[in-house]
């Protein structure tokens, strides 16, 4: 059972891809917003996160999204969401957050929504 | 035909065992042939309650119990939430204006909105020292 992991890419432009594994829920979503915080420190504000491998998200994982896209957007950069599952995005859209991020199935589709 | 049977799950109040059970109760909706819409939502309400209680009951105190119990009938699906930590209705939590919350970077309340959004019924009793919260989805379909 993986309980969450990530692995992060850098790409050119100064775009990070960070991609999940597993489920966010309250136990795991710190390591999550750690990620997220050390990356906003060393001033890289956009962020494509692949949400393919998570198969389970609560609010507390949903929350970690919801802190960051306004210092993203302060920043003049964004957090674009690949692929997330069904129940996934069932999440997202209970909490309104479709209408708040940008949501895409590819990668081409993301590197696209932030040039 | 779904036939009424009780399945119970005692955890410590540890935020690992969120996956237990939620592995719990995923077992009993596929054990009652509950449509995946439902089995989504239940097992989304479980976990954020369980959630709660852990952090606003127990303060992530780890040597709680949390008694759960899950009964199922033809008519609905619902789980009853038992633990001895401190007093915490989670109806006292505003769930009001969350879209404009949200658009202002704030995370409170998100799990008690989401309870109340894919849940039929959520209610609360503080009784002998216990806290009580019962989920209950009504059923209308089977997959």
């Amino acid at each position: 059972m993986v309980e969450f992991k990530i692995e992060m890419q850098k790409l050119p432009n100064d775009i990070v891809l960070v991609k999940l594994k597993g489920f966010l829920d309250a136990y795991t979503y710190g390591e999550f917003e750690k990620t997220i915080n050390n990356l906003f420190n060393q001033k890289l504000y956009k962020l494509v996160i692949d949400m393919s491998g998570i198969n389970y998200i609560s609010s507390a994982g949903a929350g970690v999204f919801i802190g960051a896209i306004g210092i993203a957007q302060e920043n003049f950069g964004n957090i674009i969401i690949v692929r997330p599952k069904p129940p996934v995005k069932e999440v997202f859209d209970l909490l309104g957050l479709s209408q708040i991020f940008i949501i895409v199935d590819s990668m081409e589709a993301a590197l696209n929504a932030l040039t | 035909m779904i036939q009424d049977f009780n399945e119970r799950l005692v955890i410590n109040s540890d935020l690992k065992h969120l996956y237990l059970s939620r592995h719990f109760i995923r077992e009993i909706i596929r054990k009652a042939n509950l449509a995946m819409s439902d089995e989504n939502k239940i097992v989304l309400a479980t976990d954020e309650a369980l959630s709660n209680v852990i952090q606003h009951t127990y303060e992530l105190n780890k040597n709680g119990y949390i008694d759960i119990n899950v009964s199922v009938t033809s008519q609905k699906f619902q789980i009853h939430i038992i633990n001895n930590g401190k007093n915490f209705d989670p109806g006292k939590t505003k769930s009001k204006d969350i879209n404009k919350r949200i658009k202002q970077g704030k995370k409170g309340g998100l799990g008690i909105f989401l309870m109340r959004r894919v849940m039929d019924e959520v209610k609360y009793s503080f009784k002998d020292g216990q806290n009580h919260l019962t989920l209950i989805k009504y059923l209308f379909q089977i997959k």
